[in-house]
């Protein structure tokens, strides 16, 4: 597990996963495109809009998971003098603001036709649109600092502070009443969704997070090209 | 001891002199504040039932704008000048550092503030309770602006581009603060209740802003 923290063992340990993992990736999208898009059946009372949650609710888990890397890297980063973890928050933060915009659009292309309104101020959609916010600044840090040591330090203690939004994400639903559902899936119950739709949601999220480690992967090698020849 | 309270009282007494010799600057904050307000009335409208609806939650917003945008000054003077890097030399912890200059930041720039809400709350039609409960939800509310102000400006020691993060960054950690302030006001019943968070988010943030603009602080320090 060292290419976790070592760039080059990551360079050579990506170099062999990145083939398998393209031909595993595509396999998965395109699996899952045709169930959520055909195989699986409409909602009785949504019809034909809730495939729209193959595409809202990985996007939703992979933002938030995006952070929770994020996190845990700078922790390692700052804690452990690991700088590895400060070249996966530049090129990890575009992903996951990238991720959080497909969930808002998403969200709101679905929210027209079932609650008839694009947007609504409650307390789920609002943190979301927080969770972008930070993503942005982050992007914004790691764009405008002179000095190298300072930004990505600068940009990890945020990281850091801005976590607090996390949990209020995930609990927000169920503090407060808001128009969004509570969470379907969780770890400890039994999933109170249909395995017809069950099955292409699993699919989409793996397909979801195969094509995020991809770019991630991709981002990363540019981002330790870079360093190694101080661009 | 003898010598650490001497340090803290010249210290005090040193800020006291340049915020006196800056006046103007605390000035020219509460006047933006005012001058926005005569602008959100001129294009909300003079009525008395729309005012009475949004009044709280024009006070708060532009009292957190007016706000960031006196941010620039909080460590940057005194980094430019060296005086940090002496403070740090004369014993005092980088830690040690930023909540005194939290505290002198409350006092200084906040207090004007507190001044003034009164003024500006008889301009906006707010009855004499809320502006009771207004007072006291902002006690609390600029204490927490004030240690974020701390983490955002000493993030931004070394930024020469873009002065405008500093601003984002206060603004979107101050959500919170002014979710429950207003809250504390618009809901009477629930008054005891919302104080405790905005107490409990007061205890967070004063926990964590000496570590974080500590961490900040020393890494300007090494890297200018």
């Amino acid at each position: 597990m060292r290419f976790l923290v070592n760039p080059n063992r990551f360079n050579n340990f990506s170099d062999i996963i990145i083939k398998p993992l393209t031909i595993i990736a595509g396999i998965f999208i395109i699996t899952g495109l045709i169930f959520s898009l055909y195989l699986s059946p409409d909602d009785y009372q949504q019809g034909s809009t809730v495939r729209i949650m193959y595409i809202h609710v990985p996007s939703a888990w992979l933002s938030l998971m995006t952070y929770l890397i994020m996190t845990i890297y700078s922790i390692a980063a700052l804690a452990f003098r690991t700088p590895f973890g400060f070249i996966i928050n530049t090129a990890v933060a575009p992903i996951g603001a990238v991720f959080t915009l497909i969930c808002i659009i998403s969200g709101s292309l679905w929210g027209k036709p079932m609650w008839g309104t694009w947007w609504v101020w409650d307390a789920r959609l609002t943190s979301v649109a927080v969770l972008f916010l930070v993503y942005l600044i982050i992007i914004f840090i790691n764009l405008s600092f002179e000095n190298r040591v300072v930004r990505e330090k600068i940009a990890a203690i945020f990281i850091l502070v801005g976590f607090v939004n996390l949990p209020i994400i995930k609990f927000s639903v169920d503090w407060w009443n808001t128009l969004h559902q509570p969470a379907t899936i969780s770890k400890l119950s039994k999933p109170s969704i249909d395995p017809s739709m069950m099955t292409p949601l699993i699919i989409m999220t793996f397909a979801f997070i195969f094509i995020g480690i991809l770019v991630a992967i991709l981002r990363v090698k540019t981002e330790i090209h870079n360093r190694k020849h101080n661009i | 001891m003898y010598n650490f309270l001497k340090k803290l009282i010249n210290f005090f007494y040193r800020e006291y002199k340049i915020n006196l010799s800056g006046f103007h600057d605390i000035l020219t904050n509460i006047s933006f504040f005012f001058i926005s307000i005569f602008i959100f009335i001129f294009s909300i409208g003079p009525e008395k039932e729309t005012l009475s609806l949004l009044s709280v939650g024009i006070v708060w917003s532009l009292i957190l704008l007016s706000l960031t945008l006196s941010l620039r000054k909080f460590y940057q003077d005194d980094f430019d000048n060296g005086n940090l890097l002496i403070m740090h030399l004369n014993g005092f912890s980088f830690e040690l550092i930023c909540i005194l200059k939290t505290i002198s930041h409350f006092i200084y720039v906040q207090i004007p503030f507190l001044i003034s809400i009164p003024i500006a709350s008889i301009l906006l039609n707010i009855s004499f309770d809320k502006i009771y409960y207004l007072l006291i939800s902002f006690l609390f509310g600029s204490l927490i602006l004030s240690n974020l102000g701390s983490i955002s400006s000493s993030m931004n020691l070394l930024n020469q581009r873009n002065y405008l993060l500093g601003s984002i960054i206060v603004m979107i950690f101050s959500i919170p603060v002014i979710i429950f302030s207003v809250a504390v006001i618009n809901q009477e019943e629930n008054f005891h209740y919302l104080i405790n968070i905005l107490l409990g988010i007061l205890l967070i943030v004063f926990a964590i802003n000496p570590w974080a603009s500590g961490a900040c602080l020393k890494l300007a320090l090494q890297n200018n």
